[in-house]
C-alpha cells in the first residue's frame, strides 16, 4: 500500500504522509499505554530515505513547489514520464522471460525489415551514382522481343548523326590476361570510347582519363580502376606512365579512376581505350552503347531520331544485314541494371515485414495477458485515484521500454544483416556496393519503431483501462478470470498471427517447390564427370596457326593425363554460358514479310565434344574431320528441342537454312540430331540449340574434360597442363557441370532459404501464440473444468473441448490467410519455376500442416485440462 | 453507486473531520475512527480517501510544514459547504430509512 501511495501522491502529500505516519505511530503507543518511540535522528533518517525514494521515483531534481508556473508543470510532466519509464523497466525486469521474448522477436523483425528497406532503397529506389542518372539510357537493337547490342558500324553512325543526346559512348566488357612483373592473371576489363567517362560524370584520382587522341595512338592507353590500383599496385601514384602487358601487348597506364560505387565499374580492373577497326559489314553486335538524353528533348523525340538513323543506315549495309524489322530502342539504364532483382527483394521484404507484424501481434498478445493478470494491481491503482489516463500512460510506457530495447537490438541486427547480405549477395544482387544502413534507413527504423509502440501498446493499454473501476477488488485472486472482452482480444490477436503466417508459409512452400523443380531439371549432360575451364589466347602471341597448334597440344597433353577419358573444346558451356545467339531463315519455312527470324543458341564445338559430354546422337551423323575443313560446305547439328520446334515429328536431318539471315551465303545443312542441353538457364524452356564446327583459330574457348572418376579432382591437373604449355596463360572459371548448374540457381536457393526462414519464424511465433492462449485458457478455467469433471464430464471430452476452442481461432486465421495468399502469390509468378502461383497441393497442404501443428500445440493444455483433479480444485475453492 | 453518493469509508472520514474541526488531519482522524470502530484503520486509506474527497470538492486541505526543520509536516483538512450539505442529505436519508426499523431490528 505504501509503495502504491508513493506512486500516486505528489511530493508534498508524500512528505505529509511520512511525517504523519510517524506521528500516528507515537499517538497509538501513547494511547495503548506505551512510551513514544525516540524521535529525532531516527525519524529524520526515515524522512530522508522516504524523500530520496520519492525523488528517485519522480526522476531527478528537487520536487516542484506550488506557483512555479508553466515550467514547473512541464518539469512535472517530464518527471512523471521518467517515473513511468523507470517503473515500467523495473516491472518488466521482474518478468525477464516475457521481456526477452518480446525484445528478441520484435528486435529481429525490426532489424531485418530495416536491412531490407536499406537494400531495396539502394538497389531499386535510389538513382544510379552517375551524372544525370535519370537521363541515362542504353541504345539497343530491337528485333521483335529480342534486344541486343549495337555494332561498331551502328555506333559510328549514331555518334555522327544524333542530336538528341548530350553524348553517346560505347563499351565492351572483355576478359584480358594481364602480366605485371612476371605475374599473369585474368582480369575483367572494359574497352571504352573516350566519351564514356564524361558521359557518366566520372573523374580520375591520379593522372588523367582517356582522350580522343588515345584512340589514334594504337589503343595503348589504359586507365586503372581504383580497387585494382590499390590491391595490385598498393595505391602507388607512380604507376602513371608505367607499362603493363595486356593480352601480350604493351600498354601505358595514363590514369586511375576515382573510387565509385557505380554498378558499371564493379569488378572491372582496368579500362582500355577503344580502337575498333573500320567495319566491313554491319555486325557483329557486341557494343554496349550508353547515351544521355538532352534535358530539352522529350524521350519520344529521341526515340524517333534513333529509329530514323537506323532506317538511313539500312540500305548501306543491306548486303550483310537484311532484317528490316529490326530497329533501335532506348532502355532506361537503371531498369536494365536492376533487372528483375527488385521482385525477389520485395518478396523477402514482405516476408520480413510479415514476421515483424506477427512479432508485434505476439508481443501485444503477451502484454494483454500480462495486463489481465495484473488486473488486481490496476484496480488498486484506480481505487487509489489513478485516472484512466495514468493507467494508459503507465501501460504504454511498458511497450515503449520494450520497443526501445528492441530498436537498439534492431540497429545492430540491421547493420549485421546488411554486412552479411553484401558479403554473400554480391553475385546475385546488383548495386550491392551502394547498400548502407544510414540516414533514411535510420529514419525508417525510427518511424517503424513508433508504429510498433502503437501496435504493441494500444491493445494492452485499452484492455487495461477498460477494467471496471474497482471491479478487480471485488473478486478474489483465485477465481478472478479475464473478462469476455479480454479473451476475445487475445484470440483475435492469435487469429491475426495465423492470418499473416499463412501467406508467408505458402510463399515459402511455393519457392521451395520451385527450387526443387529447378534442382531436378536435366542439364542434358553428365554433371559429375565433366569439368570445364576458360582459356583465352592473347592475339599478339597467337596468330591463327599458333592458336590451332596450341589447342591441339593442349588436347593431347590433357588426354595423356591419368583419369582423363576425353577432351573437347567449345565456345559455350551449359547451363548459362551461351556465347552466341544467332538468327536464321529456314528453307522449308521461310520467314514471312513482317515476321522476325527465329533465334537460338549457336554453339561452336570440336569433333570430340559429343563423346566428351556424353551427348547421344538421335538421328543422322555427328561431325567428322571433313566438316572442319575451311572449304567444307557449312553443316550443323541440331538438338531434339530444335527439331521438335520447327519440324514436329518430321525428320530435321537434311533440312537447310541461311545462318544469320544472310541470303547471299551458301545454305547450311542439318546433318544430325542430338539430345537436348540447356544453354540459356535451367528455368528457360527448351527452344532448341544448334551446334556448328568450331573455327580452329578461335582464341577464346572452354575446354571440356571428361573423367573416369569424379571430375572435380581434375581441376589442378587442368591448370597445370595448360601452364606447362604456356606459363603466361591464365586458366579461369574451372568448374564441373554440376558446379555450374548449382551456381546458376544460386538466386532461387538464396531466396528459398531466406523466405523459408521467415516463414518458419512466423509459424513458430503463431504456434507459440496459440499455445499461450490455450494454456492461459486452461489455467483460468481450471475451476470450471474441475466442476465439469466432478459432475461426471468425461476427461476426453474436456480435452476435445480445449482443442476445438483453439482450433476455431486457428481456422479463422488460416482462412483469412488463404484469401490473402491468393492475392499475394500472384505477384510471385516471376520468381517461380514449374509451380503455379495458385498451386493446389500447396494451398491445401500448407493450411493442413499448419492446422495440425496448431492442434499439437493445443494438445498439451488439453491434456492438462483432462487431468485436472476435481477434488483438489473443489476443496481449494 | 450514484455519482454524488459517499462511500461508507469516505462518510466516516468526513464525520471524523467534522468532529475534529480545525485540528483535523490524518492522525486524529485515524485515532477517532479506531476509537469508534474498535479496530485498526489504515492511515494510507485515510490519506487516499482525503485525496478523493478533495478531488470531488468535498474537502480543502492545507499543508503545514512549519515543522520541516524537525521533520514534522501535516496536511490539515476542512469540510467544504458542499460536504456539509451532502452529510445533511445522507443523514436525513438514513433517518428516513431507519424510521420505525429499530423495533423490528431489536426484536431479533
Amino acid at each position: 500500500m505504501r509503495r502504491l501511495l508513493k506512486w500516486f501522491l505528489p511530493e508534498d502529500d508524500l512528505r505529509a504522509f511520512e511525517s504523519e505516519q510517524s506521528e500516528l505511530h507515537d499517538a497509538r503507543r501513547v494511547r495503548d499505554g506505551e512510551r513514544p518511540a525516540a524521535r529525532g535522528r531516527r525519524a529524520d533518517r526515515r524522512s530522508l530515505v522516504m524523500r530520496l525514494a520519492a525523488d528517485r521515483l519522480r526522476g531527478s531534481g528537487p520536487a516542484p513547489t506550488p506557483g512555479d508556473g508553466r515550467r514547473a508543470g512541464a518539469t512535472d510532466r517530464l518527471g512523471q514520464i521518467a517515473r513511468d519509464l523507470r517503473h515500467s523497466t523495473r516491472s518488466l525486469l521482474r518478468t525477464p522471460g516475457l521481456a526477452i521474448t518480446i525484445v528478441l522477436t520484435v528486435g529481429l523483425g525490426l532489424g531485418a525489415t530495416t536491412a531490407m528497406v536499406s537494400l531495396i532503397r539502394a538497389v531499386v529506389v535510389s538513382p544510379l551514382p552517375y551524372r544525370d542518372p535519370d537521363r541515362l539510357v542504353l541504345v539497343r537493337t530491337q528485333d521483335g522481343d529480342n534486344l541486343f547490342n549495337l555494332s561498331v558500324a551502328d555506333y559510328q553512325a549514331l555518334d555522327a548523326q544524333q542530336t538528341s543526346f548530350t553524348a553517346v559512348a560505347a563499351s565492351q566488357q572483355v576478359s584480358v590476361t594481364v602480366a605485371i612483373n612476371g605475374v599473369v592473371e585474368r582480369q575483367r576489363a572494359r574497352v571504352v570510347t573516350p566519351s564514356y567517362f564524361p558521359l557518366l560524370g566520372l573523374a580520375p584520382i591520379a593522372g588523367r582519363l582517356l582522350v580522343p587522341s588515345d584512340q589514334h595512338a594504337g589503343g595503348r592507353a589504359v586507365v586503372l580502376n581504383a580497387p585494382y590500383w590499390r590491391t595490385r599496385f598498393g595505391g602507388d601514384p607512380g604507376v602513371i606512365g608505367a607499362a603493363v602487358t595486356i593480352d601480350g601487348a604493351p600498354h601505358d597506364v595514363v590514369g586511375v579512376l576515382a573510387q565509385t560505387n557505380g554498378p558499371l565499374e564493379q569488378d572491372i580492373a582496368l579500362f582500355e581505350v577503344a580502337d575498333w577497326p573500320t567495319p566491313q559489314r554491319k555486325g557483329p553486335f557486341f557494343l554496349t552503347v550508353l547515351a544521355s538524353v538532352r534535358t530539352s528533348v522529350p524521350r519520344q523525340v529521341a526515340a524517333a531520331e534513333l529509329a530514323a538513323i537506323d532506317r538511313r543506315m539500312f540500305p548501306i549495309w543491306q548486303s550483310s544485314y537484311q532484317d528490316d524489322r529490326a530497329t533501335w530502342a532506348m532502355v532506361d539504364l537503371k531498369s536494365r541494371i536492376v533487372g528483375t532483382a527488385g521482385e525477389p527483394l520485395w518478396l523477402v521484404c514482405a516476408g520480413v515485414a510479415g514476421v515483424l507484424l506477427i512479432a508485434c501481434v505476439n508481443a501485444a498478445s503477451l502484454l494483454v495477458a500480462r495486463t489481465l493478470q495484473r488486473r488486481r494491481e490496476l484496480a488498486v491503482r484506480v481505487a487509489l485515484g489513478a485516472s484512466r489516463g495514468q493507467i494508459v500512460r503507465s501501460l504504454l510506457s511498458e511497450s515503449t521500454v520494450l520497443v526501445g530495447a528492441a530498436a537498439t537490438l534492431a540497429t545492430a541486427v540491421a547493420l549485421g544483416a546488411v554486412r552479411v547480405v553484401t558479403a554473400f549477395g554480391a553475385g546475385y544482387i546488383p548495386r550491392i556496393d551502394e547498400v548502407r544502413v544510414a540516414g533514411p534507413a535510420l529514419w525508417w527504423l525510427a518511424g517503424l519503431t513508433s508504429l510498433c509502440v502503437v501496435v504493441i501498446g494500444v491493445l494492452p493499454a485499452w484492455s487495461g483501462s477498460s477494467l471496471g473501476r474497482g471491479a478487480g477488488l471485488d473478486v478474489g485472486g483465485r477465481t478472478m478470470s479475464e473478462g469476455p472482452a479480454g479473451k476475445r482480444t487475445r484470440r483475435m490477436l492469435v487469429a491475426a498471427e495465423f492470418a499473416v503466417a499463412t501467406p508467408l508459409v505458402i510463399a515459402a512452400a511455393l519457392i521451395i517447390a520451385s527450387l526443387d523443380r529447378l534442382l531436378h531439371v536435366d542439364v542434358g549432360m553428365d554433371r559429375q564427370h565433366v569439368i570445364t575451364a576458360s582459356i583465352s589466347l592473347p592475339a599478339a602471341q597467337y596468330p591463327a596457326a599458333a592458336a590451332r597448334g596450341f589447342w591441339e597440344r593442349t588436347r593431347a597433353s590433357l588426354a595423356a593425363e591419368p583419369g582423363v577419358s576425353d577432351v573437347a573444346f567449345a565456345d559455350s558451356r551449359p547451363p548459362v554460358d551461351a556465347n552466341n545467339i544467332n538468327n536464321f531463315d529456314l528453307e522449308d519455312r521461310p520467314t514471312q514479310p513482317g515476321d522476325h527470324q527465329p533465334v537460338c543458341p549457336w554453339i561452336a564445338v570440336t569433333q570430340e565434344f559429343f563423346k566428351t559430354t556424353g551427348l547421344a546422337l538421335v538421328h543422322g551423323r555427328l561431325f567428322d574431320q571433313r566438316d572442319f575443313a575451311s572449304t567444307a560446305p557449312p553443316v550443323i547439328l541440331v538438338d531434339r528441342a530444335w527439331a521438335r520446334r520447327f519440324f514436329g515429328t518430321d525428320d530435321a536431318v537434311g533440312r537447310r537454312l541461311h545462318e544469320g539471315g544472310c541470303a547471299a551465303c551458301p545454305w547450311t545443312t542439318v546433318i544430325g540430331e542430338v539430345a537436348t542441353v540447356k544453354y540459356l538457364g535451367l528455368e528457360t524452356p527448351d527452344d532448341g540449340t544448334v551446334y556448328q564446327p568450331i573455327d580452329d583459330s578461335e582464341r577464346d574457348r572452354f575446354v571440356l574434360v571428361s573423367s573416369t572418376g569424379p571430375a572435380s579432382i581434375l581441376g589442378p591437373t587442368l591448370g597445370a597442363a595448360v601452364h606447362a604449355l604456356d606459363p603466361n596463360l591464365a586458366v579461369s572459371r574451372i568448374a564441373t557441370i554440376d558446379d555450374l548448374a548449382s551456381a546458376s540457381i544460386a538466386t532461387p536457393r538464396y531466396l528459398s532459404v531466406l523466405v523459408g526462414a521467415f516463414a518458419l519464424t512466423a509459424l513458430l511465433l503463431s504456434v507459440v501464440g496459440i499455445y499461450g492462449v490455450m494454456a492461459h485458457f486452461v489455467t483460468r478455467h481450471a475451476r470450471d473444468i474441475g466442476i465439469r469433471l466432478a459432475l461426471g464430464g468425461a476427461p476426453d471430452r474436456v480435452g476435445r473441448m480445449v482443442v476445438a476452442s483453439g482450433l476455431k481461432v486457428v481456422l479463422a486465421g488460416v482462412s483469412v490467410g488463404l484469401v490473402t495468399a491468393l492475392f499475394f502469390t500472384r505477384w510471385m509468378a516471376s520468381v517461380l519455376f514449374g509451380v503455379a502461383p495458385t498451386d493446389v497441393p500447396t494451398f491445401v497442404g500448407v493450411p493442413t500442416v499448419m492446422i495440425l501443428v496448431a492442434v499439437m500445440a493445443c494438445l498439451l493444455p488439453a491434456r492438462r485440462a483432462a487431468q485436472v483433479d476435481p477434488a483438489a480444485i473443489l476443496r481449494d475453492g | 453507486m450514484a455519482p454524488g453518493a459517499l462511500q461508507p469509508f469516505e462518510l466516516q472520514v468526513l464525520l471524523a473531520a467534522l468532529r475534529l474541526g480545525d485540528e483535523a488531519y490524518s492522525v486524529p482522524i485515524v485515532i477517532e475512527l479506531e476509537k469508534h470502530a474498535g479496530r485498526r484503520v489504515s492511515q494510507a486509506a485515510v490519506f487516499i480517501a482525503i485525496r478523493r474527497l478533495e478531488t470531488r470538492g468535498l474537502v480543502t486541505t492545507r499543508l503545514d510544514d512549519r515543522g520541516t526543520e524537525t521533520g514534522r509536516v501535516r496536511r490539515y483538512v476542512r469540510l467544504t459547504p458542499e460536504a456539509k450539505r451532502l452529510l445533511r442529505e445522507t443523514r436525513d436519508l438514513q433517518a428516513r430509512l431507519w424510521h420505525g426499523l429499530d423495533r423490528l431490528l431489536d426484536r431479533g
